[in-house]
């Protein structure tokens, strides 16, 4: 059983998705514990680094030399502009409620617009979304349209890298089986929704593959006008482009030297990195994640108390005067009583009426039941003296003896 | 290779993922991603994140479906990593051959009810609808 640690060999795979000799080992950064909320968080204090400051003029609204008309004028004690011989002479200044008036806490370009991080916390995200991109089930649900690539990670020979012209680096994502991402891009075409239309954002698109190379030899500019196909160095990988949106699993295609890098960039956690200073890989929290197996393991179940499987369930007490079950529950005998005296209200009303039937001179018209039950306590009668005519008497009254001493 | 296990991916992806649709007034959301046999977000039927998934589709001839099921080998190597067989026999025998694939090569036995259905329902929708009988209006 492989350990979820283990590190496979990856084939690098050519220009034309024919596999190269080469295979190289799974960099230690793809089994770096994945967090989105740490992803997510870095993200978006990341993305507030780019902003542009906006504010409103310090001066607007409050250029009037407005003054309260005070009490006793039968008007708010609102500012008026003074003065007179125009529409604005008299009316209200300065408030946020004033038409013409400043803003309420008027906005200020001194406003904290960027965001610091931890640089801890940046490479912790940096490496669970790299993470993440070697796992087919979030690549996926990412939406990239990942189906037919060779592997994932996907590593393609340096070559690429030398890539100058755009036609080249189309024919090659689409034997790589890369360009459906593509597509996804083009059809993901359209306008946004909002102001941001007229605010220089008209249009809006999905974002496609991410190349990873280590050294550009032409590279950027082969791929830099085919929509939704970002470029990146490892040496300078961003999160931002790593888990755009601030979700993990974006679909990268590595070249061979950037692959190879990562293990010294990022550190083993055997050892730790070489280019970062004081950098090792964070440790996950659990080594092994898999539920289903945990709780299926041995060393568990050992210790874990047998498993209840019909649960005990409060059931409500019955009262056993009112419903019959339950008082049979606790008193067998209780049916025979019963049904005793249930055969002895029958009787007694059938003699009752015998007696009448009797006595009027009416002959009784016994129900169905009471003539079977009659014809049944007869045929008792005779099978109980055809029995005891059967029996020896002798034998009955040897047994008699012993028994009486 | 283990990979990542199902439960981690389906905590990350759960509420958050290009297949999930949620509609009003449903408290289960819905889940488009292809070898999902309930169309339901849930962990069981997610079609991407276990080892082994089963993906009932209708065939394209039109007649018949097409079982879709993972190898388990090629988790990392998604152009081989799924095989298909079309089931176009009459609709006894291919749901028979479904369950027995399911059942006897156990793989995810605890989706073949589940498969089982949507074949059906794939067998029913590709029969010919059967003509309304013009009822005669009830008089009185």
């Amino acid at each position: 059983m492989a350990s979820a640690l283990a590190r496979p060999l990856i084939t690098v795979y050519s220009e034309k998705n024919e596999k190269t000799g080469t295979s190289l080992h799974l960099p230690v950064v793809f089994k770096a514990p994945i967090r989105p909320d740490v992803v997510s968080f870095v993200h978006h204090q990341m993305s507030k680094n780019r902003r542009q400051p906006y504010a409103v003029n310090k001066d607007a609204g409050h250029q009037t030399s407005a003054e309260s008309w005070g009490t006793g004028r039968a008007v708010a004690r609102i500012p008026r502009v003074r003065g007179g011989g125009t529409h604005r002479s008299g009316q209200g200044a300065f408030g946020n409620m004033c038409r013409g008036g400043r803003m309420f806490a008027p906005t200020k370009t001194w406003r904290r617009w960027h965001r610091r991080i931890n640089v801890n916390q940046r490479r912790f995200a940096l490496v669970s979304s790299i993470a993440a991109s070697g796992v087919p089930a979030l690549v996926m649900s990412k939406g990239h349209m990942v189906h037919d690539i060779p592997e994932l990670p996907l590593v393609v020979s340096d070559k690429v890298q030398s890539f100058n012209k755009t036609k080249q680096a189309v024919i090659f994502l689409r034997r790589i089986k890369a360009w459906t991402d593509v597509q996804k891009v083009y059809r993901s075409r359209r306008l946004r929704a909002g102001k941001g239309k007229m605010r220089n954002r008209r249009r809006v698109q999905r974002r496609g593959p991410l190349i990873i190379y280590g050294e550009d030899q032409g590279l950027k500019l082969a791929f830099r006008n085919i929509p939704g196909v970002d470029v990146c160095s490892v040496k300078k990988l961003s999160l931002l482009k790593l888990a755009p949106g601030g979700h993990v699993g974006r679909f990268i295609i590595w070249t061979e030297s950037a692959f190879r890098a990562l293990d010294a960039i990022y550190g083993t956690w055997s050892s730790p990195s070489s280019e970062k200073k004081d950098y090792n890989l964070p440790t996950p929290k659990m080594t092994n994640t898999d539920l289903s197996r945990l709780l299926k393991a041995e060393e568990i179940r050992k210790v874990l108390r047998t498993p209840h499987k019909r649960p005990v369930r409060a059931v409500r007490k019955q009262n056993p005067l009112r419903n019959v079950r339950a008082m049979l529950k606790l008193n067998p005998y209780a049916a025979v009583l019963k049904r005793k005296a249930i055969l002895t209200i029958q009787k007694k009303h059938l003699d009752k009426q015998e007696f009448l039937a009797k006595k009027t001179g009416v002959p009784l018209q016994k129900t169905k039941q009471q003539v079977r039950y009659e014809q049944l306590i007869q045929k008792r009668k005779e099978a109980i003296q055809k029995s005891k005519a059967a029996k020896p008497k002798t034998a009955k009254k040897a047994k008699k003896a012993p028994a009486a001493k | 290779m283990a990979g990542i296990p199902a439960h981690l991916s389906w905590a990350i992806i759960r509420n958050n993922n290009a297949f999930l649709v949620k509609k009003r007034n449903i408290k289960k959301p819905f889940s488009t991603e292809p070898s999902n046999l309930s169309n339901l977000a849930s962990f069981r039927f997610n079609g991407l994140i276990h080892k082994k998934t089963l993906g009932v589709e209708p065939a394209k001839e039109g007649k018949g479906f097409q079982l879709v099921w993972k190898k388990t080998r090629n988790q990392h190597k998604l152009s081989k990593l799924t095989n298909k067989t079309t089931m176009k026999a009459g609709p006894r025998r291919s749901l028979y051959k479904l369950r027995r694939f399911i059942v006897k090569n156990g793989y995810r036995k605890d989706l073949t009810k589940a498969a089982l259905r949507r074949a059906s329902a794939v067998l029913k929708s590709q029969r010919p609808v059967p003509a309304k009988k013009n009822r005669p209006k009830k008089t009185e």
